[in-house]
């Protein structure tokens, strides 16, 4: 074909393009894969009996910050990674605060409890499965934001895959939080954590071949 | 003829508005600047090919260009990533310059490592087997030649390298030489 007709062909179809087009598909994967989530958590893991009480309490909250501030800043990047001319996604480094603050929390509790109890609190009673269920409540979520890029045009695919992964962790840990009743901060700051990360280099592992365009 | 960045612009936004007729006028002066752009750098390419991809790409992405940054930069960014992935497309049929000699200076090297070996391994071995071997075994002459060669008798080779050849398997399954 030549060029000239491949131009009148592609103009026979324009449709108007709104402003915010990015961010609006983003959220359409995003809450797809949310959805399938938040099903196998309410119907597979069963949420969590006493949310209603721990809603009041403290560490409920500290934990949603964590997961839903990482979220936030992940879901960020990933739609400045999904423009081709995007820069470095420098704000990334957002990232930080949150985990900084939750280790200060976690200061805070391994100062007031007495040290035979540490070990205790670091791994709960759920520190080997906690990663794994982060990091497969992830998978919707991050097949809903390929889903997304599908018509985005990442031009860094190893890092728009990481960030992807890490949006897609971090929101998977937010809905986590409806049945997992640990409450101590060293615990979701280690293994909450970890299933974040592992979806994070999930992300970046398959990112330059799903992510291609 | 180029187009600056601010007709560009202006083109651009009002096909994001839906205006074809734009839209159109767009792609058709983007033609000159990408053949240009992989003109310049990858002369050796079927640009025609690029270009095309190119253009489907400004189309079929255009909803992630953002009205307040700079067109050309956006359509650059595409236009490098397609030509990077060309490349990495093309990677397993692109054809090697040079590519007998590289075999035939590996093949060389081979050759000679082996010679090497054999050399190495023929020294430990009585003058008599050791010249008999490579008469019959390396230089290709045949028994009668090789007996003609070293004025010797043909069961006098035979024997030799029989014993040479032995003591040679002996050699290298023990593994020492």
């Amino acid at each position: 074909m030549n060029t000239e007709q491949l131009i009148a062909e592609l103009s026979r179809d324009v449709p108007r393009v709104p402003p915010g087009a990015i961010g609006r598909r983003l959220a359409i994967g995003l809450a797809l894969g949310l959805a399938v989530s938040g099903i196998l958590v309410v119907f597979g893991l069963g949420v969590r009996p006493d949310l209603g009480t721990a809603m009041h309490g403290f560490s409920f909250w500290m934990k949603w910050s964590y997961t839903i501030s990482l979220s936030l800043v992940a879901i960020g990047a990933t739609a400045t990674l999904a423009r081709p001319d995007a820069g470095r996604a420098r704000w990334l480094w957002l990232t930080a605060i949150p985990v900084a603050l939750l280790a200060l929390v976690g200061v805070g509790e391994l100062i007031r409890t007495p040290q035979t109890e540490w070990l205790k609190m670091w791994l709960g009673h759920s520190w080997t499965v906690c990663p794994w269920i982060v990091l497969a409540l992830s998978m919707p979520i991050f097949v809903g934001l390929l889903w997304s890029f599908r018509t985005l045009a990442p031009t860094r695919l190893r890092a728009a895959g990481a960030v992807a992964g890490l949006a897609a962790g971090a929101f998977a840990a937010s809905v986590y939080c409806l049945h997992c009743p640990e409450v101590s901060a060293i615990f979701v700051l280690t293994w909450y954590s970890l299933g974040i990360v592992l979806a994070a280099s999930v992300g970046a592992l398959v990112g330059p071949r799903l992510m291609r365009w | 003829m180029r187009t600056s960045e601010e007709e560009l612009r202006a083109l651009m936004m009002s096909g994001l508005d839906g205006n074809a007729g734009d839209h159109a006028a767009l792609l058709r002066a983007l033609v000159p600047l990408l053949t240009g752009f992989y003109r310049r750098r990858s002369p050796d390419s079927d640009i025609d090919d690029l270009v095309q991809e190119t253009l489907i790409a400004v189309h079929t992405r255009r909803g992630t260009y953002d009205r307040a940054r700079p067109f050309t930069a956006w359509l650059f960014a595409i236009a490098r990533y397609k030509m990077i992935d060309h490349f990495r497309r093309g990677r397993g049929m692109v054809p090697m310059e040079g590519l007998e000699e590289i075999l035939v200076i590996e093949g060389f090297e081979d050759a000679s490592g082996a010679r090497l070996d054999v050399d190495q391994l023929l020294e430990t071995l009585p003058d008599k087997q050791a010249r008999m071997i490579r008469a019959t075994r390396i230089d290709g002459l045949s028994t009668a030649e090789a007996a003609e060669r070293e004025r010797i008798g043909e069961s006098d080779v035979k024997v030799s390298v029989h014993r040479g050849l032995k003591m040679l398997i002996a050699r290298v399954q023990g593994g020492s030489r």
